[in-house]
């Protein structure tokens, strides 16, 4: 809503800035967006005659043009074609300055002196201001202009906009005369309104011809109509013009102007059909399926059965609260007509507005609640100024009323105010708000106070929206800070959420780096990598990429990285800790499985460093991290290669493995399928994802210290020849078994492949450390055991022992 | 006798000798190897010391003692001398060692993996830490939600015009992904019922249908709610006042101004002074001195309502913040798509 400070002058002494109402407003609960300024820099332009119009002797697009100013007469040239003699032009004379701080002087176009400039819309930086005939050429003023007027004054434009963002609560706001109340209101002053405002009952005699039909009263409750005759198309006033322009609406003639000038003052949208081109009863109903309106803006709409029109005997005449159809238009021949001033229900007009993509002024009060007692009120003030401007004699109304809502009743008090708010108000300070709002109350003599609520504030309906009016009419900064009296609460996150910022915190310690990505992921993306086919999709996706919730966090990875890669960012550690949604059934019935799923991706290197040898970022490295997680959660994770299919084609083969934590399958680690990571511009990423529920489930969230044996410990190496594909941790655990309850430990020291080792075959170099609790061991007996070993794990792995 | 006197004169020139040589000879070596050798040379048991002390045996009985003593203190004397120069030696052959050992420590130290938090995970645990101070605990909720509890529960039936004010991804006609998170309030009051206090907060994802350089269609907010008897709106204050404090610096102030939202009654705007400029006035606030940060009420009585509570009974406020914006204050972040570039570079400055 823009309000022109000007107009609220109308109704209110106002003394302050613009930008003091503005800050008023705002703390008062009437969010103001700006302060709008309405001349944009113009100085010195003079509304100037047009005498004669000549050639340019030198220059074919040029015309040699002499202008009344009314002081004198200028000679200036011109390129543009649109004016005739007779014009009104706004004229930047010599010294003149336009919008952008253009300076204008006397200058020499093509040997013509020129002693001055014409300016169209555009340079001044104005909008809605001149004759049709204005459009691309030099602003072409309405023929009531004055010769000799300053622009500026002649447009009102010294004057301010206020931008009200009302939130949807405050409907009412959508009118000069409401916003003047709520100034008024936080101002402490009584705005001052017309007689026609206090008027709410016809005062035109009953019209015996039109017929009007509500059909369906749940979305219309009134429907109020103003008959007029003998019309007279033609412009509006000045003084009206500019109003409308400050408010953003074009004006158009005298009756359209009418109607949005009535809208704008009290908010109650209004439509002028022209009378003489209605057929019958009019009818307020839902459209048929298959009808079908031209709209004003001259677009056929097809109608169906949950959009509210207005029809007459032939059909849909407007839509209903959305705007008005091409066939019962006013024109400048219109004689006859009939003003509708209706209430429709907002949700209705929403959905119709939504449906066709079609706004308006009107729909959009609509839309939020307009008071249905003001549509008589209305069409009192569209007669007062018919006869003003000579429009149009009102002759008779005629009326449906279904329903009107009875006027609200709040019962408050005031201790329960002071219990809400925490202060301490006087039972003064509470009725000087009540007061300054002009809402007539008791008190009565339980203490409660008993409040009738105007009909154009349809907000207020319980005893808190009460307590909020005397809040923020005393203001906010009057509330003091106080802290919470009741008991006092031990705030602990749940063990769950200690464990998910326990493995956030691993994994960064680890090297990680956390990211954060959409919940939602290209389809074909998903079904690779998550459960196929299993994604919810969205009804309305912002794009087809992001048309699935995830069941996967790899995409997201993969997507990351390789916008990275692509900004050669190529050594990467990167993990997500999110949501992903499994659904049971599509379409969806209840809501889905919302799981926390841990996901990673390694690739490239640690960074060149004089002392550090760098670290390839690959399966190794990977497994490293999870060895991390694994000591944060107390688990033992096992690795086993990939059995089920699902990553067939995404993982390597002979790099991946499925993870499991006692018997639970957890989840995978594996370097990328070769070639997939070529179309990402990745290079032998390794990815990993868990699931955090089975990480939970198995946590171990208690620890037992274990004591270490006294007696000391003795070292043995054993290094062995095995087949390749001879898996390492098999022979460890042989080992381990094999050593009983004297082998403490087990450690991998050395992988050697190649040169002197013979092909298909690797050495592996164990250390293993003997240790009883007991006593101090033997090296014979340490040897003795040492000798078993390697003899059972030659036998049973085919290893050849490495002296 | 006479015989005797010359070699009493005898020995004590060689004496004399001896002294001078040595002490000559110990300021000339430089090693501690040199220095023994010359100890053995002059003390060792063929040292020319030594040597001397057996020729005392020619000595009359009067005369012995005497030389005795004077072969003591020269003695004495050299082995002073030698103490000295061993640990002259020991600082030169140290000062020798660190001169040697020294290195360029202005190399770059060893390499160790570090990571980054997420700044947006950061804040939250950082707010969470606040309220968890405070006594709230952390309540979560679906991101993919019911119209019901993300609007209807909320005060905000089908076809209310607020509705506009969240355009919302849509799942079925009554399943979406939440416009924000505070279904969780209705949630969580609806399983603690009739238990006092409600004290939570509720960090989340939340998604709507909007996508430019000031809003992403999914973001974070954490919601706060309390509820109990006679809770007020002056609670609500403090509260947040305590909070921006942490946040963002123990001289901020916190102003409230009249908003609307369906579920809260009277609600309000939070803003905080800026963190900028401390409220004089820059470009972060746009020359107000003030920071919009959150918005708040007293929970509506029909939610309460709704979550189980009689609000004749009880009261209870609520607030919910959006972290990106915080995080952007928070570390000066001017694009929020920043936040969901993860790109490297970024996020290894958290
Ligand atoms: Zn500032």
């Amino acid at each position: 809503m823009r309000v022109s400070i000007e107009w609220l002058k109308q109704y209110l002494k106002i003394e302050q800035t613009p930008e003091e109402l503005a800050e008023i407003l705002t703390r008062g609960g009437i969010e103001v967006g700006g302060v709008e300024y309405l001349n944009k820099g113009i100085k010195n332009v003079i509304i100037g005659e047009i005498k004669t119009i000549n050639a340019h002797p030198n220059a074919q697009k040029l015309q040699v043009c002499t202008v009344d100013i009314g002081s004198e007469e200028l000679t200036i040239v011109t390129g543009a074609d649109n004016i005739l003699v007779g014009d009104k032009v706004p004229v930047a004379v010599p010294g003149a300055e336009l919008p952008g701080g253009k300076i204008i002087e006397t200058a020499d176009l093509r040997g013509v002196e020129s002693q001055g400039m014409l300016c169209s819309e555009k340079e001044l930086e104005l909008e809605f201001v001149g004759l049709d005939r204005s459009k691309g050429g030099i602003l072409i003023l309405y023929p009531d202009a004055e010769v000799g007027t300053p622009l500026v004054d002649y447009l009102g434009l010294d004057n301010y906009v206020l931008e009200l963002e009302l939130y949807p609560n405050r409907p009412d706001c959508m009118s000069m005369v409401n916003v003047a109340r709520e100034l008024g209101t936080l101002l402490g002053k009584k705005p001052n309104f017309a007689e026609w405002l206090q008027t709410d009952e016809p005062i035109w005699p009953t019209d015996v011809k039109q017929k009007i039909n509500i059909e369906n009263p749940e979305l219309s409750w009134r429907y109020s109509a103003l008959l007029v005759e003998d019309v007279v198309i033609g412009p509006s006033p000045r003084w009206m013009r500019n109003r409308l322009r400050a408010a953003g609406i074009r004006p158009i003639n005298n009756v359209v102007d009418i109607t949005n000038y009535c809208m704008l003052e009290t908010g109650q949208p209004l439509h002028a059909f022209d009378r003489d081109k209605l057929k019958g009863t009019v009818r307020v109903r839902l459209a048929q399926e298959g009808e079908k309106l031209v709209t004003l803006d001259g677009v056929e709409r097809q109608l169906d059965n949950s959009m509210l029109v207005i029809a007459d005997d032939s059909g849909p005449i407007a839509l209903a609260g959305v705007m008005g159809g091409l066939d019962t238009e006013v024109t400048a021949s219109t004689k006859r007509i009939l003003f509708e001033s209706a209430h429709f229900a907002g949700a209705s007009i929403r959905r119709t507005s939504r449906k066709l993509g079609l706004r308006s002024e009107s729909s959009s009060r609509f839309e939020k609640g307009v008071d249905p007692h003001g549509t008589v009120t209305t069409l009192v003030r569209v007669a007062e100024l018919l006869l003003e401007l000579e429009a149009g004699v009102p002759m008779s109304f005629v009326e449906h009323k279904v329903y009107l809502p009875p006027q609200t009743v709040i019962e408050f008090s005031r201790e329960r105010v002071n219990a809400v708010l925490g202060v301490d108000y006087s039972k003064q300070e509470v009725e000087r708000v009540l007061e300054s709002l002009n809402f007539d109350y008791e008190h009565r003599p339980d203490g409660k106070y008993i409040v009738h609520i105007p009909s154009y504030r349809q907000d207020l309906k319980i005893e808190e929206d009460m307590i909020e009016e005397i809040a923020r009419i005393n203001g906010y900064d009057r509330i003091p800070t106080t802290l919470p009296q009741g008991v006092q609460t031990q705030g602990r996150r749940t063990p769950e959420q200690e464990l998910r910022r326990k493995i956030r915190h691993t994994l960064v310690k680890a090297g990680m780096n956390e990211i954060v990505t959409y919940s939602f992921v290209k389809k074909e993306n998903d079904d690779l990598w998550g459960l196929r086919g299993m994604n919810i999709p969205i009804l309305n996706p912002l794009r087809e990429e992001l048309g699935v919730m995830r069941t996967s966090l790899i995409p997201g990875l993969l997507e990351t990285a390789a916008r990275n890669a692509a900004r050669r960012n190529l050594d990467l550690l990167l993990f997500e800790m999110g949501s992903v949604y499994w659904q049971h059934e599509l379409p969806l019935k209840n809501l889905p499985q919302e799981k926390t799923l841990i996901a990673g991706l390694a690739q490239g290197q640690s960074p060149r460093h004089w002392l550090v040898p760098q670290i390839k970022f690959d399966f190794y490295f990977v497994k490293g991290i999870l060895n991390q997680l694994e000591l944060a959660c107390g688990l033992e994770f096992t690795y086993t290669p990939l059995k089920n299919d699902r990553y067939q084609g995404l993982l390597h083969p002979g790099r991946s493995a499925e993870i499991h934590v006692a018997g639970e399958y957890l989840g995978f680690i594996g370097e990328i399928f070769p070639q997939l990571d070529a179309k990402l511009g990745l290079e032998r990423p390794v990815l990993f994802e868990l699931d955090f529920d089975v990480l939970y489930k198995n946590c171990k969230t208690t620890l037992v210290a274990k004591s270490y044996p006294r007696f000391p410990a003795i070292q043995r190496d054993l290094a062995l020849v095995v087949a390749q594909n001879v898996a390492s941790e098999a022979i460890k655990n042989r080992i381990l078994e094999l050593g009983g309850d004297l082998l403490q430990e087990v450690e991998i020291f050395d992988v050697y492949q190649g040169r002197p080792i013979p092909e298909g075959h690797k050495s592996l170099a164990f250390s293993l450390r003997y240790q009883s609790p007991e006593r101090t061991l033997t090296d014979e007996e340490v040897n003795n055991l040492n000798s078993n070993i390697l003899a059972s794990i030659q036998e049973e792995f085919g290893a050849e022992w490495r002296k | 006798m006479f015989k005797n006197r010359e070699r009493v004169i005898r020995l004590k020139a060689e004496l004399e000798k001896i002294k001078k040589e040595t002490l000559h000879k110990l300021e000339q070596l430089t090693t501690m190897e040199e220095l023994q050798d010359l100890k053995v040379k002059v003390m060792g048991k063929k040292g020319s010391l030594t040597a001397l002390l057996k020729q005392m045996g020619t000595l009359s009985p009067e005369e012995r003692p005497k030389m005795g003593q004077i072969i003591n203190e020269l003695r004495g004397k050299l082995e002073q001398a030698w103490e000295e120069k061993a640990k002259q030696l020991e600082q030169i052959a140290l000062a020798a060692r660190l001169e040697g050992e020294k290195i360029d420590i202005s190399l770059p130290g060893c390499w160790l993996p570090k990571g980054h938090q997420h700044p947006l995970s950061k804040v939250i645990e950082e707010i969470e830490d606040i309220f968890l101070g405070m006594g709230f605990t952390i309540a979560e909720g679906p991101e993919i939600e019911t119209d019901y509890y993300n609007f209807e529960a909320l005060n905000l039936p089908k076809d209310h015009p607020a509705r506009d004010m969240q355009d919302s991804f849509f799942i079925t006609e009554d399943i979406l992904l939440r416009t924000q998170t505070s279904p969780v309030q209705v949630r969580t009051m609806e399983k603690m019922k009739p238990q006092l206090p409600v004290k939570i907060i509720a960090p989340g994802k939340v998604f709507r249908h909007d996508d430019d350089a000031t809003h992403s269609p999914m973001f974070h907010q954490v919601e706060g709610l309390l509820v109990d008897k006679g809770i007020r709106m002056s609670d609500l204050k403090g509260i947040l006042l305590y909070f921006s404090r942490q946040m963002f610096g123990e001289s901020r102030e916190i102003r409230l101004r009249p908003s609307f939202f369906p579920f809260t009654e009277p609600s309000a705007e939070v803003d905080v002074s800026c963190m900028l400029c401390g409220g004089d006035g820059c470009r972060l606030c746009k020359y107000t001195g003030w920071i919009e940060i959150l918005g708040s009420g007293m929970v509506h009585p029909r939610v309460l309502e709704m979550g189980g509570y009689n609000p004749k009974e009880v009261t209870g406020f609520a607030f919910g913040m959006g972290v990106e914006r915080i995080a952007m204050l928070k570390y000066g972040i001017e694009d929020m798509r920043l936040l969901f570039d993860n790109d490297i570079r970024f996020l290894k400055q958290f």
